[in-house]
């Protein structure tokens, strides 16, 4: 299994002290990690350094510091690592003359694939395409443009595969269909890191992950020691009740809370324990005869959780 | 070579767009349906002026233009260039697919306007002169034109504007008044290649041996320069 971790030694992947920045805008704020055969999902908001981290990692930016290795060898200007990685870009510009079937072909032909029609259509194949493969890409919707995409890039049979945002505008069942497409690639000894803002998608999917926000990487490691780092934080909430004071001072006496104020007509409350908190509100309101209004959490957006990660 | 057949192939593919390719058949059309109307109005006919500013000048650094600054600029621009650079192949052979594309159709498309506009307007002796002359000039120097636009576009995304200002600014405006600025003109090459071929060319172009210096740097140094650019290429956007 893929275990992120600084400088590993014989990694298919390998980050060490990483920075790029634009001007005076870092994207990549020191990154070190390396990766193994296995699924990771690289996870961060819109914005993060996402895209720029995996363009780093396919030869296609230059680091301001630090140093990119594929395969133990620099990843910048080295054409010929291309034969053994695999890249599908997030944006959605591809070829829209070519058909599908033609643009995997064009990509066999380039990567010097031996038999490149057989190699083309194997790769279609594999992304579920064939009945489109004849189609111009410019008639495709965005999840069949993906696909093609994802074809390119597995039509030379890459031991290591870059993915950014590899999901955006497929159907359930396409999705489903790749993730199941990628789990066995996975197993099969290839390196696999793929990119999205959605936390459902890399839990379905990745044994690991690197979490990165404002170009700083926030966690790394086993998927559910991250997820509990992420359930565990201090959660903030607001309760309205027919009797706000007595409900604060009410939930001031449980030791799952550990802040309460009244604040613009609601409570506020900081929990660290997010479980024992949801079973106490309800006990605790009925003990003092108060009705519950509204329970909202305020920090829960992905963005709240990163930022809670980086400054850990 | 073998992987020059595909790069050649979507680079062909890509750059004959249906509005592209009809933009550039009314541009290499102009100079023929102007010696149509001169021949039908019986006006004077003059193969090496009319070749001289209306092809030469106009029509081939327009037609490179376009099609040098379209070979790889607007697939950097589009994005579509990606697939190309991640690929294991020598970038210089990207260079050499995207100039070889673009000098050949400026060529296909320039040369025969040349030959039927040359044969539209004279006759005799020194109307296939100029013919030659013109055709043999602007193959040379339309290819000089393409690479260096193709080498201009790894550059900037501005390279169209850029190469537009280059052809009429400095070749139109500038060349004429200064003397120096001469030997940085592929326009003022091509004339003094189409020269020595014979040509009556009007004004004081450069001397044969310096134009085909000129427009072998201009094509050599291009080449090495799109290399090197796109050896080094760092794509754009993303977060």
């Amino acid at each position: 299994m893929t275990e992120p971790t600084g400088g590993r030694p014989g990694a298919a992947l390998e980050l060490d002290h990483v920075s790029r920045w634009y001007g005076n805008v870092v994207a990549v704020n020191d990154i070190s990690f390396g990766l193994g055969a296995g699924v990771t999902g690289l996870l961060g908001p819109n914005g993060a350094g996402k895209s720029t981290l995996l363009h780093l990692m396919a030869g296609l930016l230059a680091p301001s510091a630090g140093r990119v290795l594929v395969d133990g060898e620099s990843a910048w200007r080295r054409p010929e690592m291309y034969r053994h990685l695999g890249l599908v870009p997030e944006r959605e510009t591809i070829h829209a003359y070519l058909t599908g079937l033609e643009f995997a072909r064009l990509n066999a032909r380039l990567q010097g694939v031996p038999d490149a029609d057989a190699a083309a259509a194997r790769a279609i194949a594999t992304v579920d395409l064939t009945e489109a493969a004849n189609r111009p890409i410019g008639t495709y919707s965005k999840g069949m443009r993906q696909r093609a995409k994802i074809a390119g890039a597995l039509v030379h049979d890459p031991g290591i595969l870059l993915l950014d945002e590899p999901f955006n505008g497929m159907d359930p069942r396409q999705r489903l269909h790749m993730m199941t497409l990628l789990r066995k690639m996975a197993t099969e000894g290839r390196t696999i890191l793929f990119s999205s803002h959605i936390l459902e998608e890399v839990e379905r999917l990745a044994d690991s992950v690197l979490v990165v926000y404002a170009g700083r990487l926030a966690a790394a490691g086993d998927f559910r020691s991250i997820r509990r780092l992420m359930t565990d934080r201090p959660h903030t909430f607001t309760v309205s009740s027919s009797d706000d004071r007595a409900l604060a001072s009410a939930l001031m006496a449980d030791p799952s809370v550990f802040g309460a104020e009244l604040v613009a007509g609601r409570v506020a409350i900081r929990t660290a324990d997010y479980e024992a908190f949801t079973r106490a509100l309800p006990r605790i309101a009925k003990a003092i005869e108060a009705t519950l209004f509204e329970v909202a959490p305020t920090d829960d957006s992905l963005e709240s959780v990163f930022s809670y990660l980086v400054r850990r | 070579m073998s992987v020059m057949a595909p790069l050649i192939d979507v680079t062909l593919r890509g750059l004959l767009g249906r509005r592209r390719t009809l933009l550039l058949i009314l541009l290499v059309g102009l100079p023929v349906l102007i010696a149509l109307l001169i021949r039908v109005s019986g006006g004077r006919p003059d193969a090496d002026r009319i070749l001289d500013t209306l092809v030469v000048r106009t029509v081939m650094p327009l037609v490179a233009l376009i099609l040098g600054t379209a070979a790889i600029g607007s697939e950097i621009e589009d994005g579509t260039a990606v697939y190309l650079m991640i690929k294991p192949i020598p970038r210089w052979k990207i260079a050499l697919a995207k100039g070889l594309v673009a000098a050949g159709l400026t060529a296909v498309l320039v040369v025969p306007a040349v030959v039927v506009t040359g044969v539209l307007l004279g006759s005799g002796t020194d109307a296939m002169t100029a013919i030659v002359g013109f055709s043999v000039a602007c193959l040379v120097g339309g290819s000089a034109y393409a690479m260096a636009f193709v080498a201009l576009s790894a550059f900037t995304s501005r390279a169209l504007l850029l190469g537009l200002a280059y052809t009429l600014i400095w070749e139109g405006v500038l060349s004429g008044l200064l003397e120096g600025t001469k030997f940085l003109s592929i326009r003022q090459a091509t004339l003094g290649l189409a020269g020595a071929l014979g040509v009556d060319v009007p004004g004081d172009p450069l001397v044969p041996m310096v134009s085909v210096a000129v427009l072998v740097v201009v094509l050599v140094g291009a080449f090495l320069l799109a290399s090197w650019k796109l050896s080094r290429f760092e794509i754009r956007g993303g977060d």
